[in-house]
């Protein structure tokens, strides 16, 4: 006997969307593969064994790295400021302490949602038109989604955080902004720091991407050396991509747990998140000069030319470019929804190959798993875990540092443009960012009831189905299901290399300066990208 | 461990140092001074091919101006119609169509010069040989390509897109259902070679002047790969130059360039080069209204609004 | 009962925890149909010794006999064997809360059911009856198809005390299964506790903080006192100064 719970409707909803997204994708209809195309893969993977390390483009290589940093850097310190700033007004705490029971948090919360559903690439296009290919487009593209989807987490982190503090402190005449950074600021500063740390490896992995237009970095050598077909050049790089990714979730996570925040970002599950944080106060002493250092040497490299903010050419052009926008034209709408299908079946298609992929490597990159001394492993025996973990940690690295771009460019060899090889490259690509915060789940899971049926006798695979599966799926689902968010504006960047769905529109839009279309286009897709947004709100409301 | 990290920190940020004052860093990173002169291209080829050609002509561009003039590189070709209308680019390398493109975008663009070749230039399409398609000798017979997967070049290429679509509609075949697969696009020639010898295509189009060029360089192998058609002629790239250098450099700045181009002489081994890179036997004027019929013909396939 | 083979033997068992001794040096047997209780403070390491009596962990020194068998000396499948036949209730209820009641309580069967039965039962649950027999039994029959973590904590707790009777072993270990509940709720999980026990003659150690109730529902007592034994003796051989002696403030 089964009752139809809110969590198995969405799980049929789900399996039901796959299916019809793979027939969409013209599976046992149309040529997909392209089997012609093999020796040029196997060439570009023999590279992989012998890159190219000569001493000229290694200090390219070595230049791309820190420009790539350093956008990195300075774009996560705007979207922190932007986010801060954001947040607190989007926050109905805020309101409530002065006193007005208001709705300007809703309708902030609206307004941020615009820039946060528009992907870097597309901002990174748009400013490029204003300000040419300055370092300015690549901070600003990074700075403004980022800043606005800090800011509707900062304030999410806000309202959650308990009130009992500030109202007592409101209530006993304290000014409401002195209540409110005397109470629930520090109350929430963890959360908001570990979600700091989160957006900085994110900034990484966009500043990669941001290359794609021409922005320079990493992202610029790699797609330039992929056009060249020079793949001895190309796994330098690569190789440069996934030691600086590495590097850099090493550090946050680090850091992390030095200032005791354990997991990345919190999706409304309640884990207990702040352990006792060692000696903060020391290491905020520490820290905060390196960071300050750090940023000023980001902006030195790269030099960023503020003054285009209050040009009056940056007037004249921005005029331009709206006016060669107006009125938008709605003539190409039929053609649209065809490819709107096709940008949502995408999406389902990458984040369903994500999240079976990042499950199977989960657990064996999980830490306290199948390694020696882990639940399933007590007895310690066997390197094979061992290998096992290095290897997977290996592939997700390798799967989340190389952009979604460039692995629909490296899919596209043996594949047949279309929404299938976007949704591979797409799926690669997620799937080491999902992989690396379900491993992390795993991690932060509470073991006790899982000792509870090995101590009765319970056999490992026995305890995985009725323990691990059950405690970690729900938290593994609603990650999936933000992910999914990501993956829908993302599709639009695997577009632009010929991936088929909207971005295939928008490219052939951009390069005809059809700026009149692309804005119904942009405008459409906008729409999808909410419409996911909510159904994935719901349903991860169902799974709580 | 804090150790560790804090020298990791400094030792990375020394690194940067290094990086930066030995000015081996990028053009993308250093903004270019207002008393430079831009050039650009489309990169219609090996970016590394282009990097070669550009700093040549550079060169000479520099000796013989007297003003300092830096190339470059874009990702693709909008990028570089956007980085012309932006100002970042002062003077560009365009195909056909991206010329006419960048005009309409700004006003008072003035193509100067192309090569000998560019107002007879053809598109080449070729065939894996593999994949069984024979040569054919006009243009209706393009439907032999019906079935086989095909490759453009750039979306916004004039001899690897626009002409090629314009020519394949002519003879009646479908960019959508007629192709086995979507048709893709490469990006640039030499992939599009490299895409159809290897057989990842059975077809695709090139531009005439980067096939010979590569042919000559024995970087073909007839083994692999044959042309089957040559496109009838039509007009295509050219040096279009951004009327804001007038107020940088003088009103007949313009003028000056072209002259300079003009002078290229394949009798001085130096500017031989750079005409053999480019390969033209040397550059002739040109005038806008050359472009009229790749206006027409863009404004048909919707590649210009 | 003192002839027959002890279900439990500990002979001279120590268990460090890095630095930490939890347990110093104890031997003691618990024969079948005990009911034992296990009384002392917090950290005196009644915790630990039940840990070692199921198997979750292996003594450090000594060694630690069940049912006849040395614990340390098995292969995982004769240890799963063994652990088959003692079922742990928990302080802090450790069940699988996400999960319907049904399945925490089949999860009893898990050291029995084959792969795809278990995998079966997730989806359609397999032996309802034997399920809806112990919740009965506990008294929540009503609740077999609510979410766990629905429920409130005395529910849970019978919820653990369901999965165990389904587990049907010879032996109950309970670690403090009445700590967080009040007196009226704790006096019914005991007699629930001394029921099982007495119908099937299972065997029972459970810890305690409440010398009241190891009195009342107990027929043995061993006091720990940081990781020794205290005092192993009848209730009415307890006398209040030995539990004066046992929470005594310790001066280190």
């Amino acid at each position: 006997m089964t009752v139809i719970t809110p969590a198995l409707k969405w799980g049929l909803i789900g399996l039901a969307a796959i299916v019809l997204s793979l027939l969409q994708a013209g599976l046992f209809r149309q040529d997909l593969f392209n089997l012609n195309g093999v020796p040029l893969l196997w060439r570009f993977i023999v590279a992989s064994v012998h890159p190219d390390l000569s001493t000229e483009l290694l200090q390219t290589t070595f230049s791309a790295t820190v420009t790539t940093l350093a956008y990195a850097v300075c774009g996560t310190f705007f979207s922190v400021i932007l986010g801060m700033i954001g947040g607190v007004l989007a926050s109905e705490v805020w309101w409530l302490s002065f006193g007005q029971p208001s709705r300007c948090w809703l309708l902030i919360r609206a307004a941020i949602a615009v820039p946060r559903a528009i992907h870097e690439l597309i901002w990174g296009l748009f400013f490029v038109n204003i300000w040419g290919l300055d370092p300015l487009t690549a901070i600003v593209a990074i700075a403004i989604p980022f800043g606005a989807i800090t800011a509707k987490v900062f304030s999410e982190i806000l309202d959650e955080t308990p009130r009992t503090p500030l109202l007592i402190l409101l209530n006993s005449g304290v000014s409401p902004l002195t209540a409110f950074f005397y109470s629930l600021l520090p109350q929430a500063f963890l959360n908001l720091l570990s979600y700091v740390f989160y957006r900085f490896e994110c900034s990484i992995r966009s500043a990669a991407v941001l290359g794609i237009i021409g922005a320079g970095g990493l992202g610029y050598e790699i797609f330039l050396s992929l056009q060249s077909l020079r793949y001895e050049q190309l796994w330098t790089f690569f190789y440069a991509l996934f030691i600086l990714n590495g590097l850099v979730d090493l550090s946050s996570a680090w850091l992390r747990r030095r200032l005791g925040c354990s997991s990345r970002i919190d999706l409304n599950l309640q884990q207990n998140k702040s352990k006792t944080p060692q000696k903060a106060a020391q290491n905020y002493f520490i820290l905060i000069p390196i960071a300050l250092f750090l940023l000023t040497l980001c902006f030195w490299y790269i030099n960023p030319d503020f003054s285009k903010f209050w040009a009056p050419r940056t007037q004249q052009l921005f005029g331009q470019f709206v006016r060669s926008a107006l009125p938008p034209d709605f003539s190409g709408v039929p053609q649209l929804i065809p490819q709107a299908i096709e940008t949502v079946s995408m999406s389902v298609l990458a984040i369903a190959f994500s999240a079976f992929g990042g499950l199977l490597l989960a657990f064996p990159a999980a830490n306290n798993f199948f390694l020696p001394g882990g639940l399933l492993n007590q007895q310690g025996n066997g390197s094979l875990p061992q290998i096992m973990f290095l290897l997977s940690r290996a592939v997700l690295l390798i799967c989340r540092a190389i952009p979604a771009p460039i692995w629909a460019l490296v899919v596209l060899f043996v594949m047949f443009p279309g929404i299938l090889p976007g949704a591979i490259a797409l799926g690669l690509h997620n799937l080491g960012i999902l992989g690396r915060l379900m491993a992390e789940v795993i991690e932060n899971q509470d073991q006790r009831p899982l000792a509870a049926l090995k101590a009765q006798g319970a056999p490992n695979s026995l305890i995985f189905l009725y323990g691990v599966l059950p405690l970690t799926m729900p938290r593994f689902l609603a990650y999936s299901l933000y992910r999914w968010e990501v993956c829908m504006r993302e599709t639009v960047i695997v577009g632009l290399v010929g991936a088929g769905g909207l971005g295939r529109s928008l490219t052939e839009q951009l390069s005809s300066f059809d700026y009149q279309a692309l804005i119904v286009t942009l405008g459409g897709f906008l729409m999808l990208t909410f419409l996911v947004d909510w159904v994935s709100a719901n349903a991860r409301r169902s799974l709580r | 461990m804090k150790k560790i990290l804090f020298s990791g920190f400094l030792f990375l940020s020394l690194l940067s140092l290094g990086a930066c004052s030995s000015t081996t860093s990028p053009d993308a990173a250093k903004p270019v001074t207002q008393k430079t002169f831009t050039t650009g291209a489309i990169p219609d080829q090996d970016p590394e091919k282009l990097q070669r050609l550009y700093s040549k002509l550079s060169k000479y561009l520099e000796a013989e101006l007297k003003v300092p003039v830096a190339y470059k590189p874009v990702t693709d070709y909008t990028a570089a119609v956007t980085a012309f209308k932006v100002g970042d680019l002062d003077m560009v390398w365009f195909g056909g169509l991206t010329g006419v493109q960048a005009r309409l975008q700004v006003p008072g663009a003035e193509a100067i010069a192309q090569r000998d070749i560019d107002s007879q230039f053809h598109s080449l399409f070729i065939a894996n040989k593999k994949s069984g398609i024979q040569p054919i000798q006009n243009l209706k017979d393009l439907t032999t390509l019906k079935g086989h997967s095909f490759t453009f070049g750039s979306e916004s290429s004039t001899s690897g897109r626009l002409m090629p679509q314009y020519f394949l509609q002519q003879a009646g075949v479908k960019l959508e259902g007629d192709f086995k697969g979507q048709a893709g696009f490469s990006k640039n020639h030499d992939a599009t070679i490299e895409l159809v010898t290897a057989g990842t295509y059975d077809a695709g189009v090139v531009n005439e002047q980067v096939w010979q060029k590569r042919l000559k360089e024995g970087k073909i192998d007839l083994n692999q790969v044959e042309v089957i058609w040559r496109s009838p002629a039509f007009f295509d790239y050219h040096w279009v130059m951004n009327p804001s250098v007038k107020e940088r450099f003088g009103a007949d700045f313009p003028q000056r360039v072209q002259a300079t181009l003009m002078k290229l002489d394949p009798n001085v081994p130096d500017q031989k080069e750079i005409l053999e890179l480019f390969g033209a036997a040397k550059f002739v004027p040109t005038k806008n209204e050359n472009y009229a019929t790749i206006e027409q013909v863009g404004r048909a396939i919707g590649k210009i609004k | 009962m003192a002839f027959s083979v002890p279900v439990f033997e500990l002979k001279q068992v120590s268990q460090q925890f890095g630095q930490f001794s939890a347990l110093r040096n104890i031997s003691l047997q618990i024969y079948p149909g005990e009911r034992v209780a296990l009384v002392g403070s917090s950290g005196a390491g009644k915790s630990t010794l039940l840990r070692l009596l199921n198997g979750s962990v292996r003594s450090t020194r000594g060694e630690v006999w069940a049912m006849g068998r040395n614990l340390s000396q098995l292969n995982s499948k004769r240890l799963r064997q063994i652990q088959q036949q003692i079922g742990t209730i928990y302080q802090q209820l450790n069940l699988v809360d996400n999960l319907r009641v049904i399945h925490n309580v089949n999860a009893g069967h898990l050291g029995r059911w084959s792969f795809f039965k278990a995998l079966a039962s997730l989806m359609v649950p397999l032996e309802v009856e034997t399920a809806v027999k112990a919740l009965s039994q506990v008294g929540i029959a009503e609740k077999l198809y609510e979410r766990t973590d629905r429920l409130s904590g005395g529910q849970q707790q019978r919820v653990a005390i369901a999965r165990v009777l389904v587990q049907n072993p010879l032996v109950i270990l309970a670690d403090e299964p009445i700590a967080s509940l009040d007196p009226e709720l704790s006096r019914e999980i005991m007699d629930l506790l001394q029921n099982l026990a007495e119908q099937a003659d299972r065997t029972l150690v459970v810890s305690l903080h409440d010398v009241d109730f190891a009195r009342s529902h107990c027929d043995r007592m061993i006091g720990l006192r940081q990781g020794q034994i205290l005092f192993d003796a009848a209730p009415h051989q307890v006398s209040p100064d030995l539990i004066a002696d046992l929470y005594r403030l310790e001066s280190h």
